[in-house]
């Protein structure tokens, strides 16, 4: 006589937290989300209709701020600045760091050595060092005036001059292209070799084929680069304050830049919040943009 | 949906990318709405209340205290040779620095404040005292521990200085003021023997210097913070009244136009650089600067504090000297002196009373022979002579000390150094001064710019 198989009776609890294992492993990512990020993001909205000071407090609400970055001649200009910025520095960067992982695919000698020499400056990002650096090649009297005057040039006051500041700053930005390099190889080299080949018995160029071939193969790699880097560019800050200050006259301030003066120096906090939301919503608009205008030159292969 | 989903990834990854800027907001909510409502009361008496309870130092139990300061190396080594010496008088209690350099040292101890996460022991500037503290909520009024620091050791001009809401927030570390200093190496090249004493005299050095050593050689340099100043001591001593009495700017526009052509025909006289030539020069102070270490510079108009740091920059410190304040008018000397910084104890301290110990030590005691002149000639009498005792006083801050504190007579309005107004990126003094020197303004709308600017500071904090 065989005895019936013992079932055991699971709780509805237990039940539940069977089915729901893999939420209790989420738990402390979702909690550190919750404390770290959602919640300041969604407080810094309420503060940006706040005056709040670190040290007054609060004693008005309403859109005083947005009115005031909207018609303040600083933050319109800032804001423009930022836009001049991110459209200086996002295709530059994105041509110069395709440009140098094009070259970096072919086979040739030490390749390993100049992939590693190219993406060091992505990693030295914003430092004491690099000010020096950029200032020491800035300057009056700095190696790239030198070096055009020993052409019969006559450089310009690059740190001075309101125009010439900020492409200063953004040859920095274009300078650390190492991140966007590495995406570019990655995506060069998963480019199928018989599509080369195929083109190349058809008779096309070496050019023919970067354009006809290679670029649309690589657009999700390009968009990807493309969304990130509006992001960052927008949110540029260790260029401008460690090499100008935002100067001069502002003409290299960002809108990071001023988010941090608001904040920590003149301590406007609710001001600082709004300006981050105003950043936060043109980098989403960009975004949004991007992600429309896909459909139209992303190339998917699944 | 698939792109549903990507778009909704990447907004939740620009959101997390800006979220950082909120942080700070939400940490300081709590201690800015408790301040919101109160008002800054100006020093009026610092009679010495005794404590409330007397104190005791704890000697046997372990205790951990925090200070921290700003400064430049010599004045780093200083401070930690005073912490190991007070380490070994109480070997119970041990003190962790933190400090750095002045550049980005104000955000840093603000935002700290504001999240009552200040150290213990703060080396404050003076203003931090009326700017952060006007409640007296962020630090200790010290006549709590007259026991602990003999607080007779300074004068009641200085502890007036620093009492703020009925509360002594600060003892003062020391007084300074603005002071020239030449180097007299360049000036003669350019065929100058004697300094600079006047108005033409200044004029008549700016035409030897471009005539005889050329266009990079001027006789005095000056940031924009600077002129602010320099053209205050000129206003005050052509017109005999403070910048700012009464929480109100004591000059009329007109006057303002007058002070700031006074800073144009500077440089127009080539006494000084244009601003555009000091910022396309790409240094971030006069002292690091190749024109001031070569002699290109030849002068500058600085606190009399940091003689040893623009002497030591020189590449030849022979002809480094402190130089004579200038009179511009005939109805003051103008100019003024004020407490370049005190010490404090903050309200987070968890052990004030061995905190006040560690002051009384720096700046009364033993401690105060060692940090000599480090921070400025002391004001405290104690230590004053302490340092000197111990020949720690250098000759240099003293000579110009010296001078600054007797030929000074007007009063200093603690909201002049509002960072509002005398941020060096985004201050008001920085774009009047730039704004006029680039071309940018005329004196009319400059002068329009810095009243507007200074009023609005003053009566944000009326």
């Amino acid at each position: 006589m065989s005895s019936a198989p013992k079932t055991t009776q699971r709780t509805p609890f237990k039940r539940w937290c069977d089915e729901n294992t893999g939420l209790f492993f989420l738990i402390p990512w979702i909690l550190g989300f919750l404390i770290f990020k959602a919640y300041p993001f969604a407080s810094s909205l309420v503060y940006s209709f706040t005056d709040l000071n670190f040290f007054k407090g609060i004693s008005q609400y309403g859109v005083m701020n947005y009115v005031e970055i909207f018609t303040s001649r600083k933050t319109v200009s800032v804001l423009l600045t930022t836009v001049k910025y991110a459209f200086i520095t996002v295709p530059l960067k994105l041509v110069f760091a395709l440009f140098i992982a094009y070259i970096l695919n072919f086979k040739i000698k030490f390749v390993n050595l100049f992939r590693t020499v190219y993406y060091i400056p992505s990693i030295l990002g914003g430092s004491v060092a690099i000010a020096v650096l950029w200032r020491a090649l800035f300057k009056d009297t700095g190696v790239v005036n030198t070096i055009l005057g020993f052409f019969g040039i006559a450089g310009p006051d690059w740190l001075a001059d309101k125009t010439w500041a900020l492409f200063v700053i953004c040859l920095l930005r274009v300078w650390q292209f190492g991140s966007a390099m590495v995406l570019f190889l990655a995506a060069l080299k998963g480019v199928p070799a018989d599509l080369y080949e195929a083109a190349t018995i058809d008779g096309a160029t070496k050019t023919r084929q970067f354009f006809s071939i290679t670029i649309p193969m690589i657009t999700p790699v390009i968009f990807y680069n493309l969304v990130t880097q509006i992001a960052q560019a927008f949110q540029e800050f260790n260029g401008p304050y460690i090499i100008t200050q935002g100067g001069p006259r502002n003409a290299t301030t960002l809108v990071s830049l001023l988010v941090y003066n608001y904040a920590f120096k003149s301590n406007e906090m609710g001001m600082a919040c709004a300006l981050a939301w105003v950043m936060f919503i043109a980098v989403a608009l960009l975004t949004v943009i991007a992600f429309t205008s896909q459909k139209h030159w992303v190339y998917y292969a699944d | 949906m698939k792109k549903a989903i990507s778009l909704g990834v990447a907004a939740a990854m620009t959101a997390t990318l800006l979220a950082g800027c909120g942080t700070a907001a939400s940490s300081s909510a709590a201690t800015s709405e408790a301040a919101s409502t109160a008002e800054s009361t100006a020093a009026e008496s610092t009679a010495e209340a005794a404590p409330s309870e007397a104190h005791e130092i704890n000697t046997t139990d372990p205790i951990e205290l925090t200070i921290s300061w700003w400064g430049g190396d010599s004045r780093h080594e200083a401070y930690q040779k005073a912490l190991e010496a007070f380490h070994e008088k109480y070997p119970n209690i041990t003190v962790s620095p933190t400090y750095g350099a002045w550049s980005g040292w104000e955000e840093k101890q603000s935002t700290a404040l504001a999240a009552d996460q200040g150290s213990d022991v703060m080396q404050v500037n003076w203003n931090w005292l009326y700017q952060y503290s006007p409640t007296g909520e962020k630090f200790v009024d010290l006549r709590e521990y007259s026991d602990v620091i003999d607080l007779s050791q300074w004068s009641d001009a200085a502890k007036n200085a620093c009492t703020v809401a009925d509360s002594l927030q600060a003892v003062p570390i020391s007084m300074t003021g603005r002071i020239f200093y030449w180097n007299m190496n360049t000036f003669k090249q350019a065929g100058i023997e004697q300094v600079p004493a006047s108005y033409d005299d200044l004029i008549a050095a700016g035409k030897a210097f471009q005539e005889k050593l050329g266009d990079d050689y001027y006789p005095l340099a000056i940031g924009q913070y600077d002129r602010m100043i320099l053209m205050t001591f000129y206003l005050e001593s052509k017109y005999g009244k403070a910048w700012v009495e009464n929480n109100e700017c004591q000059y009329s526009e007109e006057e303002v136009v007058d002070g700031l052509n006074f800073i144009k025909s500077l440089e127009d006289n080539h006494v000084i650089p244009t601003r555009p030539t000091m910022i396309a020069a790409g240094f971030d102070s006069i002292d690091k600067s190749q024109e001031w270490i070569d002699g290109k510079y030849a002068g500058i108009f600085e606190w009399d504090s940091s003689a040893n740091k623009y002497q030591s920059a020189l590449a030849d410190n022979s002809g480094f000297t402190v130089g004579e304040e200038i009179k511009f008018g005939d109805k003051a000397n103008g100019g003024f002196s004020k407490v370049s910084m005190g010490m404090a104890i903050t309200s987070s301290c968890q052990h004030p009373v061995e905190a006040a110990a560690l002051i009384d030590f720096l700046w009364n005691g033993e401690g105060a022979a060692i940090m000599g002149s480090e921070c400025g000639i002391p004001a405290s009498t104690a230590g004053l002579a302490a340092a000197q005792a111990a020949d720690a006083v250098k000759p240099l801050v003293l000579e110009a000390n010296t001078k600054v504190l007797a030929f000074v007579d007007m009063p200093l309005d603690p909201y002049f150094e509002s960072s509002k107004l005398k941020d060096t990126t985004d201050g008001v003094y920085t774009d009047v001064f730039d704004g006029f020197s680039y071309g940018d303004y005329d004196a009319e709308e400059a002068a329009e710019i810095l009243l507007d600017g200074v009023s609005g500071v003053l009566s944000a904090n009326a």
